[in-house]
């Protein structure tokens, strides 16, 4: 198989003090190892950035196709200033803490059943599952339509004579469970990561010692499982704030649902506004930035290299 | 490597087929009844091998058609050759060079036949720049025997028909009047018919911003609409389908949409079928006729199609007499050739179609402007949802809005 | 509604714990009753939209706007008209292709990154790790724009390679991830006493290695497939025809009966064809899924 063929040169394993030649060598071939993965990386990523900070400088429309020119920072303030940008980010937020604060609830929860429950381990970490695997498309239009007037069943549920649809409010807490709904496994799943590492025998000890569920749970657990936490927050955050396809599927953002994404998303490759959106995309690419910074930084999220952690 | 995959990639939609005529492809919405495919083989026959006509369906909602096609345009893709243009994308299409313009001949030929409304969707800066296949415009359907029940006789003013649907939900009937009022390109439409009516405009043809008074006036009878016991639960959702099936489920006393709902009421329910009625679109402002916002598509041919000069000739062929009564007929669509409407049997399966015509003659159109994406974005966003209006400063917003639009400044 | 069900989860488990103190007999019934009650709440919470999609994916278009969770009136006619025209066919080879390669290309890549991450030392480990993370976390939508722009103007608008890069690109933090957690667990000494005892090292790492990272590179697979196959945002702004479309985007542009109308049927059968593969996936694999992203933490 190729994978394997990528990695048979026949480097020596380091058995003692590395000699200058072998420790050369070695940093060869994790750079021939590595590169591909960095070269790649790398270049999708920071030469579109780059393409946007160029084109949120200009103004420049597909549409207007002869009347490019260089603005300076002119779309920056016609984005600052308009009030849907404002909106937008106030939607964002709202959808961002609400969802991510109810799914780290719930998904520690859904952590501690599928760490310690003594029936169908098995079945239930694969049923709960399900949500993390489903089509983003697909969750979205299954609630979207149970949650509609005429073809759902929740409105009938819940007794409601109204659409809610038609409302902000209701779209939003449609909006909210749907991913919460879609997003809770995952963030069971961080957790579960960290629970795991919580050494049976302190439990053990302070329920001994006479200590309550809660207590054992609020005194030791989650202590000990900061750092699973603080990764979970960050990455489910980043997610939340980078919402897109639910709402696309749910409205397109009518109803004052609309995201930073969206409006990224409709300015670009709707209106084909290149400039104004690309000043949109760094916009965002800088909140990003922001929440991550707050998160490592600020809350000490344990994201230092010798933990690779990723997604 | 990645160029040869690339390479092979695009080329699935290249256009020569094995017996030596040329594929033209047509990008159009998906006509249920089959009308427009039909059309298309018949042409491709009578072109003696000349030319095939493929025919490629695209999304059903317009909004989607347009991000496809505007997007490869863009992207310079040479696999178009015709395209079915909703009719307000004319100046944005012409401006951005991605259409070319219809030659002299057949444009004469346009101008002479057609309608007075679709000639004018055509046209941008004076030149005809594609060539109209079905147009469309909305009529006022009505329950009779709502009416009979209060004796009121057919509304012709919004005012009326506002008060007679307030008036049948005192008594407990069915009152709704099914507008479509979701945030999309049906807002607008009735948005640009309410201001047309009322005299006034949104941009004139040198894209000089003239929206004012009567904007307000429209403003304020469709937020009236919006917060009275006339307003249908869904309205800030309600689209032409979901106005139909609302109809049809016998719940409106109202509806302003376009001929489908005819056909679909026998279909859906003969019951409504039997009771409903159709008007003009009722007066905005008393005295004044109405202009109302038209629909409809054209063909124009691609700016980078390799076959232009057939593209030509094979929309000249599916915009003929006959195929035009085929649309209407089997199709529903309203014809743009002024001859179809006195051809006898068209009464009988089409009878609103005077109705029709003279509403496509006297006709409200939406802003021609390249920035259209923008204005119409603009104004649905204003207007959506529409309790929320505020008629005083929902005209200077959209004034505002509109300007910057102009110049590629606005954030919508 | 969520807050019931947190609080059903919460006080199940709680109850379980809490049966520790009152007996010992009693004690195994009510954690047992606890811990069944929480399956439940899983099960039906986690299933009821999958189930609800399938429902209506049998309704009869008549019927498809009724609002019931059961249909009145079943058919399988939604299923047969998806496949009638082209586009789903369509969506689903390109699906299946562009996920197929963009996966095997990330994990190949990454398997490369992820070997000298968990066993070899260098300088610029740091930096490669930041990088890794700063991926991770880059908010795709920003680049659809320039990404659209760049592909318009070298031809790649609309085209597998056009996806392919990105999605592959964005898997790799992950599967760097994955990866290199496994790798740390493999008992590399192993390959060394295969040589002492006379293999070459090509033969040593063959009949040695590779079987042991087979686990992972099968869950890195999995999850970069899922994730590959899941995309929405740039399907749909980087594509527009049946060349290129997958099924995400093409279930949203589906094309109804008339001009007007929603194909809520059709849309619920597609739906349905394109989530069971990885459904399946996922109810076999989820041992592996889930060791894989609680970094081995969890072995299942």
């Amino acid at each position: 198989m190729s994978a394997v063929a990528a990695e048979t040169p026949a480097a020596p394993k380091p058995r003692r003090p590395q000699l200058t030649g072998r420790a050369r060598s070695e940093r060869r071939l994790a750079a021939m190892l590595v590169g591909p993965a960095a070269i790649v990386m790398i270049a999708v990523t920071a030469y579109p950035i780059i393409d946007a900070i160029v084109l949120s400088l200009q103004r420049s429309d597909l549409r207007f196709p002869n009347q490019s020119k260089f603005i300076g920072l002119s779309n920056y303030g016609h984005v600052l200033s308009a009030p849907v940008w404002w909106q937008d980010v106030l939607h964002t937020a709202i959808i961002t803490v609400v969802s991510v604060s109810i799914q780290f609830v719930l998904g520690m929860a859904l952590a501690l059943v599928m760490h310690r429950t003594l029936v169908a381990r098995g079945l239930v970490r694969a049923v709960a599952l399900i949500p993390y695997g489903i089509v983003a498309v697909v969750a979205a239009y299954s609630w979207e339509l149970a949650w509609s007037l005429n073809s759902g069943w929740i409105p009938k549920l819940l007794g409601l004579t109204g659409d809610p649809l038609s409302h902000t409010f209701g779209t939003y807490i449609a909006i909210i469970i749907t991913e919460i709904w879609k997003n809770t496994p995952f963030m069971a799943l961080l957790l579960l990561a960290g629970l795991a590492l919580v050494p049976d025998e302190l439990l053990e000890a302070a329920k001994v010692d006479g200590a309550s569920a809660w207590q054992r749970f609020m005194r030791i657990t989650v202590p000990l499982m900061k750092p699973a936490i603080l990764v979970a927050l960050l990455f489910r955050t980043l997610d939340a704030f980078r919402i897109f396809d639910t709402i696309y599927i749910f409205n397109q953002g009518a109803q004052g649902t609309e995201s930073i994404s969206m409006l990224n998303y409709s300015t670009l490759l709707d209106r084909l506004n290149l400039g104004l959106g690309s000043a949109v995309s760094v916009l965002l690419f800088l909140f990003v930035a922001l929440i991550a910074f707050v998160f490592i930084k600020g809350f000490g999220a344990g994201v230092a290299p010798g933990g690779a952690t990723g997604r | 490597m990645l160029a040869a995959v690339a390479a092979a990639a695009l080329c699935t939609g290249c256009g020569s087929s094995s017996n030596g005529s040329i594929t033209l492809n047509w990008y159009v919405f998906p006509e249920p009844s089959g009308s427009f495919a039909a059309a298309a083989s018949a042409c491709s026959k009578a072109s003696g091998g000349r030319y095939n006509i493929a025919i490629n369906f695209l999304s059903t909602s317009s909004d989607q058609q347009r991000v496809s096609l505007v997007r490869r345009l863009a992207a310079n893709d040479s696999s178009i050759d015709i395209l079915a243009m909703d009719v307000d994308w004319t100046a944005e299409f012409a401006d951005a060079k991605w259409i070319r313009p219809v030659p002299a001949g057949l444009a004469a030929q346009i101008k002479t036949v057609d309608l007075a409304g679709p000639v004018q969707t055509a046209t941008y800066q004076n030149r005809i720049w594609a060539v109209p296949i079905n147009s469309n415009t909305e009529l006022l359907w009505y329950r009779k025997d709502l009416l009979a029940d209060i004796h009121q006789p057919v509304p012709t003013t919004w005012t009326q028909m506002i008060n007679d649907a307030i008036q049948l939900a005192k008594l407990g009937k069915p009152h709704y009047i099914e507008e479509q009022g979701a945030q999309y390109e049906g807002l607008t439409v009735w948005f640009n018919s309410m201001v047309d009516s009322a005299g006034g405009q949104i941009i004139t043809a040198n894209n000089k911003v003239v929206i004012g008074k009567p904007a307000e006036t429209a403003a304020s009878i469709m937020h009236r609409l919006a917060t009275s016991p006339a307003a249908d639960p869904s309205l800030n959702v309600a689209t032409e389908g979901s106005s139909d099936v609302a109809f049809d489920a016998g719940t409106a006393a109202f509806e302003i949409n376009y001929p489908f709902v005819w056909q679909s009421a026998q279909t859906a329910n003969p019951t409504v079928a039997k009771q409903m009625g159709y008007a003009p679109f009722p007066e905005v402002v008393g005295g004044i006729p109405p202009h109302v916002s038209i629909g409809g598509y054209n063909l124009a041919v691609s700016a980078h199609s390799r076959h232009s000069q057939l593209a030509f000739d094979a929309i000249s062929c599916l915009t003929q007499e006959q195929p035009e009564i085929t649309y209407a007929v089997k199709g529903g669509l309203a014809p743009v050739r002024r001859s179809v409407y006195s051809i006898a049997s068209f009464d009988k399966l089409y009878p609103f179609h005077s109705m029709i015509q003279s509403q496509l003659q006297t006709y409200g159109i939406r802003p021609q402007t390249p920035a259209y994406a923008d204005v119409t974005l603009a104004i649905q966003k204003a207007l959506s949802p529409t309790s929320n209006i505020n008629p005083k400063t929902v005209v200077n917003t959209l004034r505002n809005e509109i300007k910057l639009s102009l110049s590629s400044e606005a954030l919508l | 509604m969520s807050v019931g069900e947190a609080t059903g989860r919460r006080a199940a488990a709680a109850r379980a714990r809490a049966g520790q103190r009152t007996g010992f007999v009693s004690e195994s019934v009510k954690r047992t009753t606890g811990w069944s009650a929480a399956l439940v709440v899983v099960l039906v919470l986690s299933l009821v939209p999958v189930l609800w999609i399938v429902m209506l994916s049998l309704k009869t278009p008549a019927t498809a706007t009724d609002g019931s969770f059961i249909p009145h009136q079943w058919t399988l006619s939604n299923y047969s008209d998806i496949f009638k025209t082209g586009i789903f066919t369509s969506a689903l080879r390109n699906s299946i292709g562009i996920a197929l390669i963009s996966t095997a290309l990330a994990v190949i890549i990454a398997s490369a990154a992820a070997y000298a991450i968990a066993r070899l030392d260098f300088p610029g480990k740091r930096v490669i790790l930041a990088v890794v993370l700063g991926v991770a976390m880059f908010p795709q939508i920003s680049l659809v724009g320039p990404l659209y722009n760049l592909w318009r103007q070298i031809g790649l608008y609309d085209t597998w390679p056009g996806l392919i890069i990105p999605y592959m690109t964005f898997a790799l933090p992950l599967s760097i991830f994955v990866l290199s957690s496994f790798f740390r667990e493999i008992p590399w000494e192993l390959e060394q006493a295969a040589e002492v005892d006379g293999a070459t090292p090509f033969q040593a790492f063959r009949k040695v290695i590779v079987p042991l990272a087979m686990p992972g590179l099968v869950t890195t697979f999995i999850i970069v497939f899922i994730i590959c196959w899941n995309d929405f945002v740039f399907a749909i702004s980087l594509t527009s025809t049946t060349r290129a479309e997958t099924v995400p985007a093409a279930i949203s542009t589906f094309p109804g009966v008339s001009q007007f109308t929603v194909p809520y049927g059709d849309i619920a059968a597609a739906a349905v064809v394109v989530t069971v593969p990885v459904m399946l996936l996922v109810l076999l694999f989820q041992r592996r899924i889930v060791a894989g992203l609680t970094a081995g933490a969890v072995k299942g």
